[in-house]
């Protein structure tokens, strides 16, 4: 271990975007994400991490397992949580979202996690409250603590990530998880390769540090993981494939396209999942190559890391203001 | 009406007649008199020594929101032309917007000549900008409005935006119509880039530009109707405006100030003071914006001034309500293109001066003997901050807010009458 490396320690008080971590802090996060699943395994799951920190759990758009995901975390690690579905309430009074943040940060709180369907709304959020936010999915921008439990699936099966191969299939062009992934796997030094008919990808994508491939059985080719991601009807105005049944037969996954892929392929989807339209049943379901459940596992562990890192900065700050 | 001003001493700028000499002007009864290397001052009752500033036709801006009567802290008419005397603004147009489609004769804003600077009018093309029922056009005209506007949004449909331009050419108005494709730009909030798409921010091709000025340019041919493009943005709209040009149609382009000196980096962080209709483009398109005005392409530059209240502001930027407050910072800007060495000061006055007057068929914008009297006094070099709280308006949604400006309106006459002195 270098120096440095030694002598690192996360530096960051909020997770906006994946762009803003360096490989030494996915390590760290690693880590502790690492530590925290073993822990959640036993019955004795509760810890003081977060002991008197109040974590908000603010959501503009409905969610299910993410949210559930977080509160998990949150109360694991020892902090109240509190949960604000904004969906029904001062948002659709008018309240604009700056009156809601400055409302919501008089209670004191110490961490804010977001979830809004407008771009930058976590930064927005975080420059006129000055608490610590972790973005949960802002529009179609990014989804960093999905991008880091899915490299941290990929890493407890094979070590390192970089160096391997990668498949994204699916609607890339609305989808944040992909922005996400695609930026945390280019800093890990992975292979990434996108696949999706041309409607479901973004402008000049093939900018991104990646490959871009409109053929699935091409694509698949000498593959280490394969990620499906559904299509984001709520984001699609317009039809952007003819039919469901079109896109299985182009794009779904199944057990025979995966033969073209590497033997010990292993296939992930965030969720939720549309079966039979990207991905076949079977395969969701069949053990020894999906890891689907293991990345919802995952997803508690590297949330409680996440939180627990910003939260030890929280104190850092708050100790360094009670000595000035 | 006022005795006779004299000017003396000063740079003459004259963009309707290409002329630039050290001079004066004289005024009499609100006329020009006299415009000429000396002035005869001995029947003057007041000379201003200009003491070689730069003194120029007064502006004038064809797009201007105006805030509805009674909105809480709002703009009002007072304050607007306070704003725009401060910028040297002599005549501006009030355009429809969604808030005031002005799209009825009984609620077309009737302003007394008392109003400092003279505020003109559009009509709105369509009942409630819609884009569907066409608006009481011909009384409208009547009740003074100049030309017909469709708001920010595109008449969608292609039957109604040629009956439009028909019907409005019996009645000689101009139709100004945002060029943008309806499907290609509906909900957008971005121009279609690297840096949108990185963002995930909807956006809209460069090309809806080129597809809606060829349309409205061949329905314009089609009927004999005259097309005001308005705020064309991108160097695709310009391609495309370059093509329909060479055909036989009464055509005329503006583009919005902030397009001149603005890009999609400058909301790079998302701040919603860089939301705009339409959207900041790329740096190239810009640059092919500035270069369009130095080959005389563009007809106008207008400031698309407008107020919004902050909370509209109060919001991420993809929900920020579009728009930015630009009279009193359109000069300066325009300045910044020529300290730069991107525009000629000729060039960067005369789309604020003859081209639009020459559009309307306006007789100010130009300093010719028995043109009305409506002027300004430049320093070209003066220093100083835009400061939002400074301005007028009792709105601060400026995407200039904290920049440097070098050169500023010292002092501006209508029609004779001193209506801004800066150093008072």
């Amino acid at each position: 271990m270098t120096r440095a490396d030694f002598s690192y320690e996360f530096p960051h008080r909020h997770l906006l975007s994946v762009a803003d971590l360096n490989p030494l802090d996915i390590s760290q996060l690693f880590e502790r994400a690492e530590h925290w699943l073993q822990i959640n395994r036993t019955p004795d799951k509760s810890s003081d991490a977060l002991k008197g920190l109040t974590l908000l759990n603010l959501f503009f758009e409905a969610s299910t397992r993410t949210q559930g995901s977080f509160e998990m975390a949150g109360k694991r690690l020892g902090a109240d949580v509190v949960n604000f579905a904004m969906s029904n309430s001062s948002a659709s009074k008018g309240e604009s979202l700056s009156d809601t943040a400055r409302t919501l940060a008089a209670m004191k709180p110490d961490i804010m996690v977001v979830r809004h369907p407008a771009t930058g709304a976590p930064k927005f959020l975080a420059d006129r409250t000055g608490l610590s936010v972790v973005n949960a999915g802002d529009g179609m921008h990014e989804h960093p603590t999905q991008a880091l439990l899915d490299a941290f699936t990929l890493s407890r099966h094979w070590g390192e990530v970089g160096g391997h191969r990668i498949l994204i299939v699916g609607d890339i062009l609305h989808s944040r998880v992909a922005r996400s992934n695609i930026g945390l796997l280019n800093i890990l030094g992975a292979e990434v390769r996108l696949c999706a008919p041309p409607t479901l990808l973004p402008q000049d994508v093939d900018q991104w540090g990646v490959d871009v491939f409109h053929d699935l059985d091409a694509a698949l080719e000498g593959c280490d993981a394969v990620m499906a991601l559904r299509q984001q009807k709520e984001r699609m105005s317009g039809g952007f494939v003819p039919s469901e049944r079109e896109f299985f037969h182009l794009f779904g996954l199944t057990h025979e396209r995966l033969e073209r892929s590497s033997p010990d392929v292993l296939v992930m989807h965030p969720g939720p999942m549309n079966r039979g339209v990207e991905i076949h049943t079977k395969l969701a379901d069949d053990p020894d190559i999906s890891v689907i459940l293991e990345q919802v596992e995952s997803g508690v562990a590297v949330r409680m890391a996440v939180l627990e890192l910003i939260g030890r900065n929280i104190r850092a700050v708050h100790r360094l203001e009670a000595e000035a | 009406m006022t005795g006779s001003i004299a000017i003396i001493n000063a740079r003459v700028i004259d963009p309707a007649n290409d002329r630039d000499f050290h001079g004066g002007v004289l005024i009499e009864d609100g006329l020009i008199a006299q415009v000429d290397e000396t002035i005869d001052t001995t029947s003057a009752e007041e000379i201003i020594d200009a003491k070689g500033r730069i003194l120029a036709p007064a502006l004038i801006d064809l797009r201007v929101a105006r805030e509805p009567g009674l909105t809480p802290d709002g703009e009002t008419l007072e304050t607007l032309c306070r704003g725009a005397a401060a910028g040297g603004i002599g005549t501006m147009v009030l355009a429809p917007n969604a808030v005031t489609p002005n799209d009825r004769p009984e609620s077309l804003p009737s302003f007394s000549s008392e109003t400092p600077v003279r505020v003109l009018t559009a009509a709105g093309a369509t009942q409630g900008l819609h884009g569907e029922a066409m608006a009481e056009l011909g009384l409208l005209s009547r009740a003074g409005a100049i030309y017909a506007g469709c708001g920010d949004q595109p008449i969608n449909d292609t039957r109604t935006m040629r009956r439009v331009l028909a019907y409005a050419s019996h009645l000689d108005l101009w139709v100004s119509a945002r060029p943008a494709d309806a499907h290609l730009s509906s909900d957008t909030v971005a121009l279609e880039s690297d840096w949108s798409a990185r963002l995930g921010l909807p956006s809209e091709p460069g090309i809806s530009e080129r597809i809606a000025i060829e349309r409205d340019a061949s329905l314009a041919e089609l009927s004999g109707g005259k097309l005001l493009i308005d705020r064309l943005s991108t160097a695709s709209g310009l391609d495309a405006l370059r093509h329909v040009r060479q055909r036989d149609i009464e055509l005329a382009s503006t583009v919005a100030i902030a397009h001149l000196v603005l890009n999609e980096i400058d909301a790079g962080d998302l701040d919603g003071a860089f939301r705009m209709t339409p959207p900041l483009r790329a740096e190239t398109d810009r640059m092919a914006l500035v270069e369009a005005i130095a080959n005389g392409e563009i007809n106008a530059v207008v400031s698309d001034h407008r107020p919004t209240p902050f909370d509209d502001k109060g919001e991420p930027f993809a929900l920020a309500v579009p728009g930015t407050l630009a009279i009193e910072t359109m000069l300066g800007s325009l300045l910044g293109l020529v300290h730069d060495g991107q525009l000629e000061l000729m060039d960067a006055l005369q789309v604020v001066t003859s081209g639009p007057a020459d559009i309307l068929g306006l007789p100010q914008g130009r300093l010719s003997p028995g043109t009305p009297a409506d002027l300004i006094l430049i320093d070209g070099d003066v220093p100083w901050v835009c400061d939002p709280d400074e301005f007028a308006s009792p709105r601060g949604n400026s995407a200039w807010a904290g920049r440097r400006f070098q050169g500023r309106v010292l002092q501006t006459i209508v029609g004779g009458c001193t209506i801004h002195n800066y150093n008072a």
